[in-house]
């Protein structure tokens, strides 16, 4: 009833179907909107032209190849094809103003020393600019983005502590061949006091107040044949670079949180129970997944972010 | 099993006709189901939203993980939410526009058990680890035949009632809801040819690999969007939008047109998920054009809800129903404008794989399929119980909260993905990449954060819709009880 008084009201209106539901369910018969008429027929023009320009339609094994096409290189020679989407990305990495741009520099600053490279203003913005997403890609997982590591496993990047070594030589071949760093744990040679007394040493070595009956003891430890600590890091505890083995002094440490240690014997125990269970850590290499030049990138950029020697 | 028979005598003179008539009680279960899987399923969106932006609230707990609960969350409000809505409104419609008994109160009541089954038994597989890796198909081998079956006994059930009406004709809603039960048995069953690893082994082998098997996916995938997130919910708008306005659907040659054309057109656009990829690129082609080709038929539907409201604008002043249900059309409109936009392949280089997709499929889920639920339950369900609504007030703080939740939503996850999309692609001036993904990922916490606060919003809005009906079906409860005894202490005086 109550439509029937609306449509009084509104004489505007069309008349209904003459169906009625459930009490009161109508339909006004009104025609197709004009405007959504004529926009159902204009994406109908859409659809055709781009039919007409691209690849289609299915006919038995091939398809409908559209009159658009690429231009691109193939073996030395020029090639033109129907759009398709491996085209468009040869044409891009070949002729690409971002691609083209990139190989050149690429081309540019990997044909210069590194001595040329680090000193050459555009040639290092370069670097930065192209190994920062190389090492976002490849490095940081590990690294972390910023290259400052993670205590306790991954070796921080921007300090001037290198175990293999930081000149660009031994960046790069670290970056090629990686590298596996290994140190035996004392468990079965070295008895509790000792690893205390050992690690009391390399403490003092640092500069933290340690018992000086017990640092002497470790020294003994360290350089005589019960250790034999300083056969991989020296006498003077300098480490060896061809050994991966750190350096003992310089109060940098990478594996072991002695930093954020809350008193000084959690500190020597941290380092003792290190000494006993001995650590092993691998870099993988990257000579088989990455070219020469984007190695050369990274090497200068690794170099440039923690003070290379 | 017939519980109807049961209420009929106590209920109030005026629907003791409709309550013997029709088969309320399986309507009634499936409508408070909605409610409560709409309560935990948002609940595990917001929670799940929660994590991107601060991870460390998994917890390190494997079960409540985001990769193991966004399925949780997609299954409980499309399927639980969004299932058992339409469930209970189709079965409301074909009753009431076919003037005829649902067939079969026990097999009704079997779909109701069957598909409340398989979604808990979903869910709870989910958060174990086991999953097809199907989006929005998750469900293991054994679960997909459950479902299988319930569908198939939902058909019988559905297509019976039509046949019994003693209307002349079948109203438009019911297309709608038919070509969204005869499609999901298609989708539901192509997408899960698969051979079981064995008996009691949850996991299976897809029939298909490759790229055959991801467009296969997302044939499906696509395609529950265009028939059980649209069609069926333009269903469920063909009766509650004319009911609730009380005025006739705006044109019928409109809806046959835009019927045909949407179901039509929906079946070859699932391919656009995939632009950009192994896909052939004469598939590709076809999926963007027929994309945008169905705009205008999505329109269609946009234009014939909002029109019936024609001459009778004011009643959103007066109606927070109506607000929810002309609304809930409105994002339809933007979400179907959106869609064929993005699936344009150059749109789709930028908007795909960033949460531009996440804010597209949210506004259709919370906008369209959300808002025109909430409007539909409302309706319907102090219609059931034969009661008025606890409060309209607060289905209009409901209504509210919930339009500022999506707002917030769409909006962050709009500057989250055209964001990230411009950041992934763009070059300094060396013709480096300019960012790193981690980067982009960095740039993504804030959206996030603002995401999560849209969310809770719609979910605080979800939490005052279950107190509202839970007050009104206890007085509708209460009342029955009422009339139980009046009638009782009648026939003792007697």
């Amino acid at each position: 009833m109550s439509t029937q008084d609306n449509r009084e009201k509104d004489p505007n209106q069309v008349e209904t179907t003459g169906h009625v539901w459930d009490d009161n369910l109508q339909e006004y018969n009104n025609p197709l909107p004009r405007w959504w008429l004529w926009g159902f027929y204009a994406t109908i023009v859409f659809a055709l032209v781009y039919w007409l320009l691209y690849p289609a339609w299915p006919i038995g094994d091939s398809f409908t190849k559209g009159f658009n096409t690429i231009t691109f290189e193939q073996n030395g020679e020029e090639r033109t094809m129907h759009w398709n989407t491996r085209a468009l990305l040869a044409r891009d990495m070949q002729t690409g103003t971002y691609a083209v741009r990139q190989r050149e520099m690429l081309e540019q600053v990997a044909a210069q020393d590194y001595e040329t490279i680090l000193q050459d203003a555009e040639s290092m913005s370069f670097v930065n600019a192209y190994a920062q997403g190389s090492f976002g890609t490849w490095c940081a997982a590990c690294h972390q983005v910023g290259g400052a590591g993670v205590v306790g496993q991954y070796p921080n990047l921007r300090n001037d502590h290198w175990k293999w070594g930081g000149t660009v030589e031994q960046i790069e071949e670290t970056l090629h061949k990686g590298r596996l760093g290994y140190m035996p744990g004392y468990r079965d040679t070295l008895d509790g006091d000792q690893l205390n007394q050992v690690a009391a040493y390399v403490l003092s070595l640092n500069g933290y107040e340690v018992d000086t009956d017990a640092a002497d003891a470790g020294a003994r430890i360290f350089t005589g044949t019960d250790g034999g600590c300083f056969q991989c890091h020296g006498m003077d505890a300098q480490g060896l670079t061809s050994q991966g083995a750190p350096n003992l002094t310089n109060d940098l440490w990478g594996l072991i949180d002695v930093r954020g240690a809350d008193s000084d014997s959690e500190r020597q125990r941290l380092v003792a129970n290190f000494v006993r269970d001995g650590v092993q850590r691998e870099m993988p290499a990257f000579g088989d997944r990455l070219s020469d030049a984007e190695i050369k990138m990274l090497t200068a950029y690794v170099h440039s972010l923690g003070g290379g020697q | 099993m017939s519980q109807a028979a049961t209420t009929a005598g106590a209920a109030p003179a005026a629907s003791v006709a409709s309550t013997e008539q029709y088969n309320y009680a399986i309507i009634k279960r499936f409508a408070i189901a909605a409610v409560l899987w709409g309560v935990f399923g948002m609940a595990a969106g917001v929670w799940i939203a929660s994590q991107l932006a601060f991870p460390f609230l998994n917890f390190d707990i494997a079960q409540i993980t985001f990769g193991r609960f966004r399925p949780v969350h997609t299954t409980a409000v499309i399927f639980g939410f969004g299932g058992n809505a339409l469930f209970a409104t189709s079965y409301y419609v074909v009753q009431r526009t076919c003037q005829a008994r649902l067939f079969s109160d026990s097999l009704a009541s079997f779909t109701f058990y069957g598909w409340n089954l398989a979604l808990i038994l979903g869910v709870l597989s989910y958060t174990m680890g086991i999953t097809q890796g199907r989006e929005y198909a998750e469900f293991n081998w054994q679960i997909d035949i459950i479902i299988l079956v319930v569908w198939v006994a939902y058909f019988v059930v559905y297509l019976m009632t039509l046949l019994r009406r003693t209307q002349p004709h079948i109203y438009v809603a019911n297309w709608f809801f038919m070509a969204f039960i005869l499609a999901t048995a298609l989708l539901h069953i192509f997408n899960n040819l698969e051979v079981p690893v064995g008996l009691f082994h949850p996991h299976s082998y897809p029939l298909f690999s490759g790229v055959q098997d991801a467009m296969r996916q997302w044939w499906y995938g696509h395609n529950a969007v265009g028939f059980f997130l649209t069609a069926a919910f333009l269903g469920m708008m063909y009766y509650f939008v004319p009911k609730q306005a009380g005025r006739p659907i705006y044109s019928y040659k409109l809806s046959i047109i835009h019927f045909w054309a949407l179901v039509f057109l929906y079946m070859w656009v699932g391919a656009h998920h995939l632009h950009w990829t192994a896909l052939p690129d004469w598939v590709s082609t076809l999926a963007a054009t027929f994309s945008i080709l169905l705009l205008l038929p999505s329109w269609g539907g946009m234009i014939n809800g909002i029109m019936t409201l024609s001459g009778a604008w004011d009643k959103l002043r007066t109606d927070p129903i109506m607000l929810f249900l002309i609304t809930a059309l409105a994002f339809y409109g933007m979400s179907t404008f959106e869609g064929p936009m993005m699936s344009l392949k150059s749109v789709n280089a930028l908007s795909h794989y960033t949460d531009w997709t996440v804010g597209h499929v949210h506004s259709g889920a919370l906008g369209w399929v959300a808002m025109i639920s909430f409007g539909s339950l409302y309706h319907l369900i102090p219609r059931l119980w034969n009661v008025n609504l606890y409060s309209l007030k607060l289905v209009y703080v409901h209504f509210f909260l919930a339009t500022i939740g999506i707002v917030l939503y769409i909006t962050a996850m709009w500057v989250a993905g055209i964001g990230q999309g411009l950041m992934l692609r763009a070059f300094d001036q060396y013709g480096n990449l300019a960012y790193t993904f981690t980067e982009s990922v960095v740039f993504l916490h804030k959206p996030y954060v603002v995401r999560a606060i849209g969310g809770g919003f719609f979910l605080v809005g979800m939490l005052i819709m279950a107190f509202n009906i839970a007050m009104t079906v206890r007085s509708g409860i209460k009342a029955e009880a009422r009339e139980a005894q009046a009638a009782s202490a009648e026939a003792r005086t007697a």
